[in-house]
């Protein structure tokens, strides 16, 4: 009984460890698309400014 | 200083390739070694094997916080806030492995002392390392991203907060305490346990050393990604308002 009861131990032990990296790596995952999202707004907002201050082509007479 | 980049940027090319692969085979060959190789400890029995796991997991975070302080020295000798975000990078990975730590010796506790939590000098000095860590952190997202007093403030609060590691490390041999002496890495001794045990041991520092090098590399990156970031935006900002 004792021995089961070790193992439980045991094992919720190596279960915490990795569950711990996991949630860790999820986090991790979670601000680098966050990260990636905020550039792509940052490469709009750059585009549209070089479109609106691109010279606009004179008509001809 | 440009040797030194380069050197730098030359070694962490070679992480890359290095370190994925050592890590998941060192940490597979750990689990198999604490489990199935490595003896039974014949006091404590089975739940006596977290501690492939418990003790490798400290010395990581003694490590992390290690790397803390020489970036938070740096940022403050040469106001490099990229050494700012390897010093948050290398934080959360020490708050990680502290609170691994004391997880892992909660369950390893409460079938071997009878009781999950006890306030003795080794795990209070564990937990108020993990405090003040996670404070660091805390303080560190809540002020701005480019905000350099904020990172010099915090650099001297994470220089300061390794002071605690030492007390960590020697709290068994300076206060009489539950948790045991070391066994490993004693004072002008050899480890006091049998090769088995110690050869697993060996390869638990490898492959969860190595697991914590590369988290640190990722998250640092991640933290140099968000300062470029919002330096990007500032820019845009004032683009956009000018």
């Amino acid at each position: 009984m004792e021995h089961l009861m070790q193992l439980e131990f045991l094992f919720a032990g190596f279960a915490v460890f990795w569950a711990g990296i996991f949630v860790y790596l999820l986090l991790l995952q979670g601000r680098l698309r966050a990260l990636q999202r905020e550039v792509d707004r940052l490469e709009e907002r750059l585009a549209e400014a070089e479109t609106a201050a691109a010279p606009r082509p004179t008509p001809r007479p | 200083m440009n040797s030194i980049s380069g050197a730098l940027r030359t070694v962490y090319g070679w992480w890359w390739l290095v370190l994925p692969p050592v890590s998941g085979v060192a940490v597979m060959a750990m689990i198999i070694g604490a489990l199935v190789v490595a003896p039974r400890e014949i006091v404590e029995g089975e739940v006596q094997r977290l501690l492939y796991i418990h003790f490798p997991s400290i010395l990581a975070a003694y490590g992390a916080f290690a790397v803390v302080a020489v970036a938070s020295v740096v940022v403050l000798w040469r106001r490099d806030m990229r050494w700012d975000a390897v010093a948050r990078g290398a934080a959360t990975v020490g708050v990680l492995f502290t609170g691994l730590t004391l997880a892992t010796g909660a369950l390893w506790g409460k079938p071997v002392w009878g009781t999950y939590w006890t306030w003795d000098a080794r795990l209070t000095s564990t937990l108020v390392l993990f405090l003040i860590y996670a404070a660091y952190l805390l303080a560190r997202a809540m002020a701005d991203e480019l905000d350099e007093a904020a990172a010099r403030f915090a650099a001297v609060f994470a220089i300061l907060g390794a002071l605690d590691i030492p007390l960590v490390m020697f709290s068994v041999t300076w206060w009489r305490t539950l948790h045991p002496q070391p066994i490993v890495l004693r004072p002008g001794g050899n480890p006091a346990m049998p090769p088995e045990m110690l050869l697993v041991l060996l390869i638990a520092f490898l492959g969860i050393g190595a697991l914590a090098v590369w988290l640190t590399v990722l998250r640092s990156e991640a933290e140099w990604l968000a300062k470029r970031t919002a330096a990007l935006r500032a820019v845009a900002d004032r683009y956009e308002g000018a």
